[in-house]
C-alpha cells in the first residue's frame, strides 16, 4: 500500500513543553488509522501539524510524494487535507447547508464557484451524515451529536483525499457510535484516507486498519489494532502506575 | 549634551504622567476587556474636579488628589453597575461603540458646565523648579513623576497581593472563578471599572497641575493611553509603567531632533510598530 | 424570482429614483443635507465591507477618506489633471495603502486590529500635515465648481455602486470567503479560504469606495486640511451609522446613515447645543437595546414584538 501521508522525524516545541517528539509514521491509500493515547499525549497538536495550523520545530511532512511541512492551512485544504476540529469550528452565524457550502466552495482543487452548484453539493453531503432535515437552521443552533456530523460534512465537502477526524465520536451514545463508523467506512470506500483520534477504544479498534498510540508526544505503538492493544507499554500508559 | 540631558529628564517626568494617565485603562481593557474610548474623558471630568475643589475650596491638587480619586471612583462603579454591565457578554466592539457614545456625552456636558475656556490649577508652588546642576527640573512635574510611581506600585501591590485583587484578576480569567472567590461578579466588575475610573480622576488632577484642561481633551488624551497599554503590554501595571516612559522619552526626543509636529507621528508610528511586532507588548506575556 | 424579491427590488428602483430627482424641487439645503447624507452611507457601506463582512473593525478608514480627498486635491491643484484622473489617483493611493499596510495590520485579531488602524490614522495626519505637495499643515484650496446637484447625483451614483457591490458580495464566492472568515477564521483557513488575499481585498475594496468619496467631497467643499481630511471622528462616524443600521446586510448601513444624518439634522436645527449630547445618548441606548442594528430590528420585530429589546439586553448582562 503505498503511503499517501508520510510524516518524519516530527517534533513540536512550545516554549518548553514538548508537545510532539520525533515522530513518524505513514498513512496509506485508503487506509483507516487510528490515534489513540491519554489525554495530553499530543494527538490534537499532530493533527494540527498535519493540517498546517501548526508548523514543526523540526521534521517533515509529505503528503503524495510532496512536502508540505511550511505549506499555509489553505494550500493544504485545497491540495486534499480536510480536518474536524475536537473543539468544533462551526460558521455561527451561518445555515448549516452554507456553512458545508464553504467547503465545496473553497476546498479541493478550485473547487466550486457558482453559490447554487456549491449548496446542492453541500446538500448531497449532509444526507451523507445526517443531517439532510437540518439544512436552513442556523448551526450555532445545533446540538452536540449533530454539530460533530456538521464537523464531518464540512471537510467531507472539500472532496479531501484525506480526512483527519478529532475525536468525532465524543459525548456520543453507542447507537450514535455504531452510525459514525458506518459512516466513517462509506467515506472510505468512496476512496478517502481516513486518520481517526479517539478515545472510545472499542469502537477504534473495530474501525481501524491500524493503530498509532501516542504518549507524552512519543510514538509507543504502531500496528494492528490486536497487537497493539496488547502491548503491555501501552496498557501500562493507559492504566498508569497502577500496576505495581 | 545637557540639551539632551534635559530633554531626556523632560520625557522622563511626562512619561510618569502618561504611565499614571493609562493605568486605569489598561486595567479596565486587561480584567474587563473593556474597551473605554471615553477613559480620557474621564481624565479630563478628573481634572476640573480637582480644579474646582481648588478654586473654590483651596484644596491643594495632590492633597485633594484621593478625594478626587474616591469621587470618580463612585462615579465608575455606578455608571458600570447601573450601563456597562448591559453590555458585557456583547461582543466586545459593542462596548467600543457605547464608550464612544459615553464620550460624546460627557464632553458635551463638560462644555456646558464649564464652558470650552482653558484653565489650569495653579498652586503656589507651580512655576518653581529644582537645580540639578545645568539641569532644570519643574517642581510640579517632578511631583506628578512620584506620584504616578506610588500609584502605578500601589496597583501593582493591590492586584498580586490583597484578596480582592486576586479576585478581580481571577475575573479575568472566567466569571465562575469570581464567584468562587465568594465576591458576585456584577459587584466585582463595578470596583475594577470604578478603581480604573478613579485612576483617571487621579492622573486628571495631576494633569491640571501640568497642562491646561478644557473639554475636548479627553479624545486625544485616550488615543495617547491607548499607545501605551499596547507598547507596554495589558498583563502588568508595571508594563504600563514602562510604556509610558518609553512614550514620553520617545516623544520629547522625536520633538527636539525632528520636529515639534512629529511627536504625534512618533507615539503612534511606535504603537503599530509594537502591534505587528509584538502585539501583546514591552512586557506582555506571548502565547 | 420570488414576489416579494421583486418587490424589494421594484421598492429600491423606486427609492432611488425618487432621489435622483429630488434636487429638482428642494432648496440648497436639502440639497446640501443630502449631498452628505449620500457620502457618509457611501463611507458607512464601504466600512460594511471590511467590518461588517469580514468581521474586522476597522478605524483606518479615514486613512482612505483622506487619501482620496488628497488624491484628488494634490491632482487638481498641483498637477492641474482633471477631477476624474484625480479620483483615480486617490483610489490607486487607497488600494496602495491596503495592500503595503494591510498584510501586517490585518494579522491582528478583533480590537488590536482596530487599535492599529487608528495608530495608523493618527500617523498618516501627522505625515500629511508636514508633506510640502500637500500644503503641510495649511491644506489646499482646490478649483471651485458651483454645481451641487452635479455632487448630489455623483455621491448618489456612487452611494449605488457601493449597495450593488455588497449586494454581489452577498452572492459570489468571494462575499461567502469573506463571511467565513469573520464567522471563523481559522475554520474558514482549514477549509481552503485563502484569508490573507481576502482580507487585503476586502480592505482594498472597502478603501477605494472610501477614497472616492473623499474625492468628491474634497471637490465639492474645495478645501481640504490634514485634520479634517483624516478626522477620526468620521470613522467613528462612519462605524456607528453601519453598525446602528446593521453590519452584515445589504441596506442596513444606508438606513443606519441616512436616520441618524436625519436625527443629527433635526436636532441641530432645534435645539443646537445639546444636538452632539442626544447623539451620544442615542448611541448609548441603541447599543443597548439593539446591538444588531436596526435591519435586524426590523427583521425580528413581527416575530417577537417588544421582547427583543428584553431579550438582548438578557442575553448580554451579567
Amino acid at each position: 500500500m503505498s503511503a499517501i501521508l508520510e510524516v518524519k522525524n516530527v517534533t513540536r516545541r512550545f516554549a518548553g513543553l514538548v508537545a510532539v517528539s520525533d515522530i513518524s509514521f505513514t498513512l496509506g491509500k485508503n487506509e483507516i488509522l487510528g490515534v489513540i493515547g491519554p489525554n495530553g499525549a499530543g494527538k490534537t497538536t499532530l493533527v494540527s501539524l498535519i493540517s498546517g495550523t501548526l508548523r514543526p520545530t523540526s521534521g517533515e511532512i509529505f503528503f503524495e510524494g510532496s512536502r508540505i511541512t511550511h505549506l499555509a492551512a489553505y494550500r493544504r485544504a485545497r491540495l486534499g487535507i480536510g480536518r474536524t476540529f475536537q473543539i468544533m469550528r462551526p460558521f455561527p452565524g451561518l445555515s448549516v447547508l452554507d456553512n458545508v457550502a464553504v467547503g465545496a466552495l473553497f476546498g479541493h482543487g478550485s473547487g466550486e464557484s457558482d453559490l447554487a452548484k456549491a449548496r446542492e453539493k453541500a446538500r448531497a453531503q449532509l444526507d451523507v451524515v445526517g443531517l439532510g432535515k437540518f439544512a436552513s437552521q442556523r448551526a450555532e443552533e445545533l446540538g452536540g451529536p449533530n454539530r460533530k456530523r456538521l464537523e464531518l460534512a464540512k471537510a467531507l465537502a472539500m472532496q479531501p483525499k484525506v480526512l483527519l477526524c478529532d475525536e468525532v465520536m465524543a459525548g456520543l451514545n453507542l447507537v450514535e457510535i455504531d452510525e459514525v463508523i458506518e459512516v466513517l467506512r462509506k467515506i472510505r470506500a468512496s476512496g478517502i484516507s481516513i486518520l481517526v483520534i479517539e478515545h472510545v477504544i472499542k469502537a477504534i479498534k473495530k474501525l481501524s486498519d491500524r493503530l498509532l498510540v501516542l504518549h507524552h508526544g512519543n510514538k509507543i505503538a504502531d500496528g494492528p489494532p490486536d497487537a497493539v492493544l496488547s502491548n503491555s507499554e501501552v496498557i501500562e500508559a493507559y492504566l498508569g502506575s497502577r500496576r505495581a | 549634551m545637557d540639551l539632551l540631558a534635559q530633554v531626556l529628564i523632560n520625557g522622563v517626568l511626562l512619561g510618569g504622567l502618561y504611565a499614571v494617565m493609562a493605568l486605569g485603562l489598561a486595567l479596565v481593557w486587561g480584567v474587563l476587556n473593556i474597551v473605554n474610548l471615553a477613559h480620557g474623558a474621564f481624565i479630563m471630568l478628573g481634572a476640573y474636579l480637582a480644579w474646582h475643589l481648588y478654586t473654590y475650596l483651596g484644596i491643594d491638587p495632590f492633597l485633594g488628589l484621593p478625594v478626587t480619586a474616591i469621587i470618580m471612583f463612585c462615579v465608575g462603579y455606578a455608571l458600570q453597575r447601573g450601563l456597562l454591565n448591559l453590555v458585557v457578554r456583547a461582543p466586545m466592539f459593542n462596548t467600543l461603540l457605547i464608550t464612544f457614545g459615553l464620550e460624546v456625552v460627557l464632553t458635551y456636558l463638560a462644555q456646558l458646565a464649564f464652558s470650552a475656556d482653558f484653565r489650569t490649577i495653579n498652586p503656589p508652588y507651580a512655576g518653581n523648579s529644582i537645580a540639578l546642576g545645568p539641569l532644570v527640573v519643574p517642581l510640579a512635574r517632578l511631583m506628578a513623576f512620584g506620584v504616578a510611581v506610588v500609584l502605578t506600585v500601589g496597583v501593582w501591590v493591590f492586584l498580586l497581593r490583597t484578596k480582592l485583587g486576586r479576585a478581580i484578576r481571577a475575573t479575568a480569567q472566567n466569571l465562575v472563578a469570581a464567584r468562587l472567590y465568594g465576591v458576585e461578579p456584577r459587584h466585582l466588575y463595578a470596583v475594577t471599572f470604578g478603581i480604573g475610573i478613579g485612576l483617571a480622576g487621579a492622573a486628571g488632577c495631576l494633569y491640571g497641575t501640568v497642562s491646561q484642561i478644557n473639554p475636548y481633551i479627553g479624545a486625544t488624551l485616550t488615543a495617547k493611553c491607548f499607545a501605551i497599554s499596547i507598547i507596554g503590554g495589558l498583563d502588568n501595571p508595571l508594563g504600563v509603567l514602562v510604556g509610558g516612559l518609553v512614550l514620553g522619552i520617545i516623544e520629547s526626543l522625536t520633538v527636539l531632533y525632528v520636529g515639534a509636529t512629529f511627536g504625534d507621528v512618533a507615539s503612534f508610528g511606535i504603537l503599530v510598530l509594537v502591534l505587528i511586532v509584538r502585539p501583546s507588548g514591552l512586557l506582555g506575556k506571548t502565547t | 424570482m420570488t414576489a416579494s424579491r421583486l418587490g424589494v427590488v421594484v421598492a429600491v428602483v423606486v427609492v432611488v429614483a425618487v432621489l435622483a430627482a429630488l434636487p429638482l424641487f428642494s432648496s440648497d439645503v436639502i440639497i446640501q443635507f443630502g449631498i452628505n447624507a449620500l457620502l457618509l452611507a457611501v463611507l458607512a457601506q464601504g466600512w460594511n465591507i471590511i467590518g461588517g463582512y469580514t468581521g474586522y473593525a476597522s478605524f483606518g478608514n479615514s486613512v482612505f477618506y483622506g487619501l482620496g480627498s488628497y488624491g484628488v486635491a494634490i491632482a487638481m491643484v498641483q498637477w492641474n489633471l482633471p477631477f476624474g484622473v484625480g479620483m483615480i489617483f486617490g483610489a490607486a493611493l487607497a488600494v496602495a495603502f491596503a495592500f503595503l499596510l494591510g498584510v501586517p495590520v490585518l494579522r491582528l485579531k478583533g480590537h488590536y486590529f482596530a487599535i492599529a488602524t487608528l495608530g495608523l490614522a493618527q500617523v498618516m495626519s501627522a505625515i500629511v500635515s508636514n508633506i510640502g505637495i500637500a500644503g503641510q499643515n495649511i491644506g489646499l484650496v482646490l478649483p471651485p465648481l458651483n454645481n451641487d446637484h452635479l455632487f448630489y447625483e455623483l455621491s448618489l451614483g456612487l452611494l449605488v455602486i457601493a449597495t450593488l457591490t455588497v449586494f454581489w458580495l452577498t452572492r459570489s464566492r468571494f462575499g461567502f470567503g469573506l463571511i467565513a472568515i469573520r464567522e471563523n477564521e481559522e475554520g474558514a483557513s482549514v477549509m481552503g479560504v485563502n484569508t490573507t488575499l481576502y482580507k487585503v481585498l476586502a480592505f482594498a475594496l472597502s478603501g477605494v469606495f472610501t477614497a472616492l468619496a473623499g474625492g468628491i467631497h474634497a471637490y465639492w467643499i474645495t478645501f481640504l486640511d490634514p485634520e479634517s481630511a483624516f478626522d477620526i471622528s468620521l470613522n467613528v462616524k462612519m462605524i456607528i451609522m453601519a453598525v446602528f443600521g446593521g453590519p452584515g446586510t445589504v441596506l442596513g448601513p444606508v438606513l443606519g446613515a441616512f436616520v441618524l444624518s436625519a436625527v443629527s439634522e433635526i436636532l441641530s436645527s432645534k435645539v443646537t447645543n445639546l444636538a452632539g449630547l442626544f447623539f451620544g445618548v442615542v448611541v448609548v441606548a441603541a447599543v443597548v437595546l439593539m446591538p444588531r442594528g436596526v435591519a435586524d430590528v426590523m427583521r425580528q420585530f413581527r416575530r417577537t414584538g417588544w421582547r427583543y429589546f428584553a431579550e438582548n439586553l438578557r442575553a448580554h448582562r451579567i
